[in-house]
């Protein structure tokens, strides 16, 4: 039996950080993956259906840096957002504009504001690029925790009087009332909103639904499609764990981490033990409690563990497509376009509602793009709202009705849908909690809300990612700063363990 | 605009209601978790005096009572108290302190261990949430047996006459252990120090137990007593009293008013050997560095020190008297107090109390010395003796 | 009488908390002139008498958060102010049950057992972790809030207090602190509680005022705002002031007077004249004009700046970020004069629990589901409602043996949508009165036999207290209490200090630092930053210092 440094439960893209980061900092690292491929929850694929993350918007260059991959060994194509509608405007970056090419007659309001939260989140992008301010081991690391914040003070402060003031009241707002302040609602609120609350179970009136989207501004926000498919890109990053000496173990399952007298020796899996004093979990919060078991923990951490909030909102609906198909009023074919529907930051509000009491949207927000499959292209779209908690499950109707709506959300805007359809996958949010262990099927593995972020990340009391025994460390989605094909949290534990190591 | 009081507020009855209330003299009720329990039923003195000469009787109902069962039962109060329960064998009573995640007591109480996965906790605060959240994750089943389960405090140097008497025979039964009877369960455990048992029962059956006893008691001095008596007994005992002596963290509203079992000299009850409990993380961190400790003190002279301030060399505040009182047995004014560190264990012998006395409409300071005193003030052998004394 | 025209201050409305900065100047010796539209004084704290015998209270109709410490400054009870808390709580279900909140701790644990065992174990540690907040946000309350991009001493020194207190609390309870008031407070009491109504009655003071939701974030502050006041210190308590809300409006009046100060009724601001972006005074809608180097505005700040300034004197950047607060009107209210005490038959007889605040919303869900409504500019088909008897206690509301009636109602929009346009001219006497009909509905459940025993009804839409009492769009609390809108945010960011870009107008009513409620804390705090930054540079002495 080999003893490691570290083991890293779970080879998505955190678990691929965590692991190569160490590695490189010369710990001998084993990542062990459940399924047999790596990427996690983002290359999860029902058959030869696309992955569940098709879109690359905010892949960290930091993390890129410290896995020693050269980014432009990531080859992506920039997408136009189309927001559907009876006059679509297509959006590039923080430009607007009509069909035919002329400028949104909002595109200044619109270029202002987006460069604007571009700003702010290059300056959360401080904070989200190290580990949250709070439990520093020692001295050293406090006073290096003191000098982030300083730092982080001094570039808020750089903003000068106007803008700083703006920055810390727009931080705290809701998204629907900082884009409805610019702008009349219509395309470009509704595609702010859509965004500000994709993935989450709220809606862009809840406050705190602002940092969200700046948050997803901290790396540009543009939607990217990976030449081929997703499953290149962790090719490349998998590549890099590798030659960074990490061991990769795929197909292997974890049934329990492995303690003695409070410390971490490894974990047991159903291929024997694994031994290191070092385990970090990509694993959610509550699995992780699982695998150690509640025993080892302070009765107010598993509490807090209980009372995570991770209700996961979008389906995945796949259809597979005998080709490309017609989009009204837009000029280019369907696959250069991020197609979204959320006409309306109202829109995007009402179709939230009937998922706060278990209901999924008659109306749903959705994010599509085509994707390129072996057999053909497929339109795969991320569907919102459709909660994990549906009243009276998520049967084979429930699927089938999900199915329609979205189907009827595309029709007016892609007539010629339907007849194109050679095949559909529908993935509910208890389908990616089945296959991945994700409560809730929740993208983030927690809700991103302000009660749940930095410091708060995933809950009080697992302060840096550190979970009860000593050694033990989240490294997934639901660790500071969360989830999406980023890896940062899977960075930021590898510098949290390797700081703690000091 | 009549206002007339509301049936659901004020106190409830206990079990024995009917009896306690024919025998109240003194009509003087207190609130113990909501029940009307007396406070003193005709003479304090004469209560106290019964206890510690002959048998005294106090209805302990309004105790908090939880059973915890199932087969993980037994780990989920390791997880929570910060003793081994595990060393607690089947048909024995274990004293226990159990602390939130910063070491801080929650509360204290007693564990009935009543089978191999079967264990009833008795206590002061209501503990039903936290046990249920101790228990998430495991196969252990919380009940709250508060209101179904009855209990009446048998004390005093003649106890186990009266029991006899009733036809209990207990005599074999050593200090915390369990005698199961059926109809109701003996166990040789009390707050008072001396000779002693409780009973368990039904709430039902509560009145003809407490009829029982009263009958066989005849003979034996017994009486029924109201609580100010048992809090003196409790005091010569060296027992603290949760939210008096010190209070249970869950309900403190200020911070940093919680104390760790180092500080209330409980430290003997926390084993980290015996794997992870709760807050031992945080009291590992701490027990060799208690911030006060809580004292057992002899004050000089002869007036009680309730509420007295403490001071090191009659100068700097350093701490407060809890329970301070003028001991009937031992003959001393005897007291427990907080005393911040370094001043609780550096020159003890320089600790004063200010204590402000009332003599007939005026007062007065008294500094009275403070003598640190190792063990209870009060513990005869009576209490310790089995098979026990007849008398 | 003629009135002077030069004075040191002049108040433009005479609200509860324009009264106390009036009170607090003239007591530091200024001149002082208190100008007011409506021809009583009171703002939303008033006492009205619209049924012959019976007195409403028009608008607000309890009594929490108004600041001991001002109460003791001004000498109110000596001005006849007099405050009873009340006594306890209950909702009412649809299947004829309740569940009653007591004061008795031991009452309440049992009637909570009644719906859950853990749910009445449990209670002590939520009200540990509110009564936590409370201790650690009231003294801000009569504190500045500090300006984050400012380097100067005071803001400096606040910031330090700030951080102080913040660090005392230490990193577990920081912790806890930060997510409290980030969370919501269906959230919050979900993490408590497994009881639907326990939660759905807990939930109520989340939402009182609010353009959010019980599942919004940010309403377990809403909560504490409610929570953080006393009576007597009893934190949390609510009470009645004898004689109606207007009762305090009295006692600071009254309070003002006996320190020289001088009030005119009946003519509300036309304009605050200023000059070279100074003021100078105000201009009355009669005509007459007042002079004086300090105005100080008890109207909220999207009213004094938008109506009653000229917009060349002020920066763009501060037009908009006026233009840009947030004070939706989301409340209406019932006044009902009753001809004897209606029937509750769910209730045991002698109940306590109706002499205190009564309710009928059975769920978080339920509440939850009134937002909804709210967003889409409708009254909620099932509102939430607060409703009280005052009349019960205190003797001086209704002729002997009747009965008043005060039901607060949430939701209710300003600008109601009527065939897709919305309005606040859309709150016609048909439409208030449909609305009206939901209410009475929801009272029913309570007390079926309402309708027969109204005598007289007055119902208010945000509309009308707009147009009364001149809060914009019928926001209670002069703007949202959203954490963009709070502490240093409030009202716009760099004007948390009570002043304006106009040297000498300040600003001193709800719309300002620590926000709304019959609180005086605006109105106190307005008085220390006039005193200290007016010509004399004087401190205010005091409690409220």
């Amino acid at each position: 039996m080999t003893r490691f440094d570290a083991i890293v439960i779970g080879g998505g893209i955190n678990g691929l950080a965590a692991a190569t980061t160490l590695a490189r900092k010369g710990k001998s690292v084993c990542l062990v993956e459940a399924r047999n491929t790596l990427g996690g929850m983002a290359t999860y694929a029902i058959g030869n259906g696309p992955p569940l993350a098709n879109l690359l918007h905010n892949l960290s260059p930091a993390v890129l840096a410290s896995m020693g991959v050269d980014p432009s060994a990531i080859k992506t194509r920039r997408l136009r957002t189309a927001v559907l509608g009876d006059a679509p405007v297509i959006v590039d970056g923080a430009a607007a504009r009509m069909a035919d090419g002329t400028p949104h007659p909002d595109s200044e309001r619109f270029a202002g504001l987006v460069d604007r939260l571009t700003s702010y989140g290059a300056l959360l992008r401080q904070l989200a690029e190290a580990p949250a301010p709070v439990g520093a081991p020692d001295t050293m690391a406090r006073l290096r925790q003191l000098w982030r914040l300083g730092r982080f003070g001094m570039s808020v402060k750089r903003l000068g009087k106007v803008e700083m003031r703006r920055f810390l009241q727009l931080l705290l707002s809701n998204a629907y009332d900082a884009v409805l302040d610019e702008l009349p609602d219509g395309p470009l609120t509704g595609m702010l909103a859509a965004d500000a609350v994709r993935g989450a179970a709220t809606g862009p009136r809840s406050p705190g639904t602002v940092f969200n989207l700046i948050y997803r501004m901290g790396h540009g926000g543009n939607p990217e499609l990976p030449e081929g498919s997703m499953t290149q890109v962790f090719n490349v990053l998998a590549d890099a764990a590798k030659n960074a000496g990490v061991t990769i173990s795929t197909g292997v399952r974890v049934k329990q981490i492995t303690l003695e007298d409070g410390y971490v020796t490894g974990v047991e899996t159903d291929d024997g033990p694994l031994k290191a004093p070092l385990v970090l979990s990509t694993q959610s919060l509550p699995a992780t409690v699982r695998s150690l078991g509640a025993a080892h923990l302070d009765i107010e951490a598993t509490r807090r563990a209980r009372h995570l909030r991770a209700r996961g909102t979008v389906a995945k609906v796949n259809l597979q497509l005998n080709g490309l198909p017609e989009l009204v009023h837009l000029p280019d074919p369907a696959d250069q376009y991020r197609l979204l529907i959320a006409p309306s930051a109202d829109y995007v509000e009402t179709a939230f509602n009937p998922a706060k009491y278990g209901g999924m949207s008659d109306t749903p927000v959705i994010e599509a793009v085509i994707v390129q499959g072996a057999t053909g292209p497929w339109l795969s779209a991320n569907v919102q709202f459709a909660p994990s908690n549906l009243t009276g499950g998520w049967t084979d109707a429930a699927k089938d009705t999900l199915l329609k709506t979205t189907l009827a959300a595309f029709a007016p805007y892609v007539p010629g849908l339907e007849p194109r359809i050679e095949s559909t996958q529908v993935i509910t949010p208890s389908d990616i909690e089945t296959a991945t262990g994700t409560p809730g099927g929740h993208w983030h593995q927690a809700e991103m809300a302000l009660d749940q972020l930095l410091t708060l990340r995933p809950v009080p009391g697992f302060e840096r990612g550190r979970v009860g025994p000593a050694g033990l460390y989240l490294c997934g989605a639901s660790a500071h700063p969360g989830g999406d094909v980023m890896g940062l949290a899977g960075r930021n534990a590898a510098f949290a363990v390797l700081e703690d190591l000091a | 605009m009549s206002v007339v009081t509301d049936p659901k507020i004020g106190l409830i009855d206990g079990p024995v209601h009917s009896r306690l209330d024919s025998l109240n003299r003194a009509r003087g009720w207190y609130d113990w978790a909501g029940y009307a329990a007396p406070s003193v039923l005709d003479t304090m003195e004469f209560e106290y005096f019964a206890l510690r000469n002959q048998a005294s009787l106090l209805d302990i109902s309004p105790m908090h009572k939880y059973r915890i069962t199932g087969p993980d039962a037994g780990i989920v109060l390791n997880r929570m108290v910060t003793r081994d329960v595990g060393k607690i064998a089947s048909g024995q009573v274990g004293y226990a302190v159990w602390c939130d995640e910063d070491g801080m007591v929650i509360d204290d109480g007693t564990l009935f261990r009543l089978g191999k996965d079967d264990w009833r906790l008795c206590c002061q605060e209501p503990m039903l949430d936290w046990l249920l959240e101790a228990a998430w994750g495991f196969d252990a089943t919380v009940e709250d047996e508060s209101h179904a389960v009855a209990a009446l405090s048998l004390q005093g140097p003649t106890a186990y006459s009266v029991l006899s008497a009733a036809g209990l025979d207990v005599g074999d039964l050593k200090p915390f252990g369990i005698r199961d009877l059926g109809e109701v369960m003996i166990s040789r455990t009390g707050f008072t120090g001396d000779l002693g048992y409780e009973l368990w029962c039904h709430w039902d059956a509560a009145e003809a137990l407490w009829d029982t006893l009263w009958t066989a008691g005849k003979n034996w001095g017994l009486r029924a007593i109201g609580y100010d008596a048992v809090d003196l007994a409790r005091i010569e005992a060296g027992f603290m009293t949760a939210g008096v002596d010190f209070q249970p963290v869950h309900a403190t509203e200020r911070l940093n008013r919680g104390h760790t079992p180092f500080e209330l000299n409980l430290g003997w009850l926390v084993d980290f050997s015996k794997g992870h409990f709760n807050g031992r993380g945080a009291l590992e961190k701490v027990a060799n560095s208690p911030r006060s400790l809580l004292l057992r003190v002899d004050v000089e002279g002869f007036k009680p020190a309730q509420g007295a301030l403490v001071y090191s060399g009659k100068r700097r505040e350093v701490g407060h008297v809890t329970s301070g009182i003028w001991s009937p047995t031992t003959k001393r004014s005897i007291a427990l107090a907080h005393v911040k560190m370094p001043y609780a264990t550096k020159r003890p012998e320089n600790l004063w109390a200010e204590i402000y006395v009332e003599q007939e409409g005026q007062w007065h300071t008294r500094w009275a010395r403070l003598t640190k005193v190792k063990g209870p003030f009060f513990a005869p052998p009576r209490a310790r003796a089995t098979p026990p004394a007849a008398t | 009488m003629t009135l002077s025209t030069n004075y040191d201050a002049i108040i433009a409305g005479a609200g509860h908390n324009g009264l106390t900065t009036a009170a607090y100047l003239a007591r530091a010796g200024l001149r002082v002139l208190v100008v007011e539209k409506n021809d009583w004084i009171g703002g939303a704290a008033v006492s009205r008498s619209l049924h012959d015998g019976w007195t409403y209270s028009n608008c607000s109709y309890v009594c929490s958060l108004l600041r001991r410490e001002i109460a003791r400054d001004l000498d109110l009870p000596k001005h006849g102010l007099q405050v009873i808390p009340y006594e306890g709580g209950a909702t009412f279900t649809r299947d004829g049950d309740y569940f009653a909140y007591y004061s008795d701790h031991h009452a309440l644990r049992r009637e909570m057992a009644r719906f859950s065992a853990r749910d009445a174990d449990a209670y002590q540690r939520y009200s540990t972790a509110i009564m936590r907040q409370c201790r650690f946000i009231r003294p801000f309350l009569l504190r500045d809030a500090p300006d984050p991009t400012s380097l100067r001493p005071r803001d400096l020194g606040e910031m330090a207090y700030l951080v102080k207190k913040a660090y005392g609390l230490g990193q577990r309870e920081l912790q806890e602190t930060l997510r409290f008031w980030t969370m919501s407070i269906g959230d919050f009491l979900d993490e408590h509680f497994e009881s639907d109504l326990i939660k759905a009655h807990l939930a109520g003071s989340g939402i009182i005022g609010t353009g959010l939701g019980v599942y919004s974030p940010g309403t377990a502050y809403v909560l504490l705002h409610h929570y953080m006041g006393d009576i007597d210190g009893g934190i949390g308590a609510w009470g009645f002031a004898r004689g109606g809300m207007g009762a305090i409006s009295k006692a600071l009046g009254k309070a003002f007077e006996s320190y020289g100060g001088t009030i005119h009724v009946g003519a509300g601001v036309e304009e605050i004249l200023t000059e070279n972006g100074r003021v100078t005074g105000v201009a009355l809608e009669d005509g007459k004009e007042f002079h004086a180097p300090i105005v100080a505005s008890n109207m909220d700040v999207k009213r004094t700046f938008l109506r009653h300034v000229n917009r060349t004197d002020l920066p763009g950047d501060f037009v908009t970020a006026v233009e840009r607060f947030k004070i939706r009107g989301s409340s209406a209210k019932l006044n009902i004069s009753l001809d004897q005490l209606p029937d509750f038959p769910a209730a045991p007889d002698h109940a306590s629990f109706l002499r205190g605040d009564l309710h009928a919303s059975e769920s978080l869900f339920e509440l939850e589901r009134a937002y909804d409504d709210w967003k889409v500019g409708k009254w909620s088909e099932k509102p939430y409602i607060d409703m009280l008897i005052p009349s019960q206690i205190d003797p001086t509301m209704a002729p002997p043996g009747a009965h008043m009636m005060t039901v607060f109602v949430q939701y209710a929009p300003y600008d109601l949508a009527v065939d897709g346009v919305r309005s606040g001219e859309n709150w016609t006497e048909d439409k208030r009165q449909t609305m009206a009909d939901a209410v009475l509905d929801q009272i029913a459940v309570a007390c079926p036999d309402i309708r027969d025993r109204i005598q007289h009804m007055e119902i208010r839409s945000p509309a009308e207290l707009e147009r009364e009492v001149g809060l914009t769009e019928g926001n209670i609390f002069q703007g949202e209490l959203t954490f963009d809108q709070l502490f240093f945010n409030r009202p716009v960011p760099g004007y948390a200090g009570y002043d304006s870009p106009i040297e000498g107008l300040y600003l001193c009513g709800s719309s300002a630092h620590p926000g709304g409620g019959v609180m005086g804390a605006p109105g106190a705090n307005a008085a220390r930053a006039i005193l200290r930054r007016g010509p004399r540079h004087r401190r205010m002495k005091g409690y409220a210092a």
